[in-house]
């Protein structure tokens, strides 16, 4: 059976949460709860609230992402 | 997180692989004008049972049929219903056997039968489709990457012959779920050195998702089935292979 594929998009960060938690609020208004990718954890990347970033979701659950990047 | 399977694993696959070829082979030989999908998904059903396997379709939450029936603009996920097969409609079956404790997905399209054998262009459509999987399948060797099978694909669906590769849905990693990790897109995205590496174990279901207009698709009213935003025809194929030190083993054979 056909799978749908996980998309990206950009928003910006709300608030951080405990756990490398941020809400993200998305261009079009939805805020999506999301954690830090691996690879930021390992490179030890901040996120703060206000910055802007890019994160993955996937269309099975619209309120959970992932921050992949975080932009200049 | 990528499961890689074990040789006796993929040994496993290869039996319900084969059930599952064996059985869907029988269901597109069994593809007449007048007969209904429902027929066909009764049969595909009574025929993997008889060969030891489950319908692995079933294990999805909410789905009560053995295997999903796309005909014509219907791009996937179609399900059977009491319609009548058309001469010269394609049909595009998915089934899934689960075996053993691991899944495995193959889908073949079909064009019914017509009056006159002239070759036309749906003809064309549905042989490129095979012919991107065959190529997808070479490239799935020790060394490469996700990436390579993705560009293949899309190689050959977009630039040599003009269609367009659905862009919404993807093929996938197969095992113990249905669905695993990693993604396997008909399209490349991104840099193709970051996608996932190519390991001894891997299973994956290669899929050509294909549209003869836009690759755009829409959610039907019966909140499943997906179809063409633009109404124009769609071509699937897809088969479950492992990849293996002695290249892509094919295990839907």
């Amino acid at each position: 059976m056909a799978h749908q594929g996980s998309f990206e998009k950009d928003g910006k960060v709300l608030e951080a949460l405990p756990n490398t938690l941020f809400r993200v609020e998305l261009e079009d208004g939805s805020v999506v709860l999301c954690h830090l990718s691996g690879k930021m954890r390992m490179h030890f990347i901040k996120i703060l609230p206000g910055d802007r970033v890019r994160i993955e979701m996937t269309p099975y659950d619209l309120t959970k992402g992932r921050i992949m990047y975080r932009y200049k | 997180m990528i499961d890689y399977k074990t040789p006796e694993q993929i040994k496993v696959m290869q039996h319900g692989g084969h059930i599952l070829a064996v059985v869907l082979n029988e269901v597109i030989e069994a593809v007449v004008p007048g007969i209904t999908e429902l027929e066909l998904d009764v049969l595909a059903e009574k025929r993997i049972r008889e060969l030891g396997g489950e319908p692995g379709f079933m294990k999805v939450a909410g789905y009560h049929h053995t295997t999903c029936f796309s005909t014509n603009d219907v791009v996937v996920h179609g399900i059977p219903s009491k319609y009548k097969l058309q001469p010269g409609d394609i049909v595009g079956i998915d089934c899934g056997v689960y075996y053993k404790g691991f899944h495995t997905d193959m889908s073949e399209s079909k064009r019914v039968e017509q009056k006159g054998e002239k070759k036309d262009d749906v003809d064309k459509f549905l042989e490129i489709g095979k012919h991107a999987l065959n190529e997808a399948v070479k490239v799935a060797v020790i060394g490469n990457r996700i990436g390579h099978i993705s560009q293949t694909i899309q190689r050959i669906v977009e630039k040599e012959a003009g269609y367009s590769v659905v862009r919404s849905l993807i093929g996938h990693g197969v095992g113990k779920e249905l669905h695993e990790e990693p993604e396997v897109p008909g399209y490349l995205i991104g840099n193709i050195n970051r996608t996932p590496k190519l390991i001894d174990g891997m299973t994956i279901a290669v899929e050509v998702i294909y549209n003869m207009g836009k690759p755009d698709v829409v959610l039907d009213h019966d909140h499943w089935t997906i179809r063409t935003k633009d109404g124009k025809l769609s071509g699937l194929y897809e088969r479950t292979i492992a990849i293996t030190e002695d290249g892509p083993l094919m295990l839907t054979k």
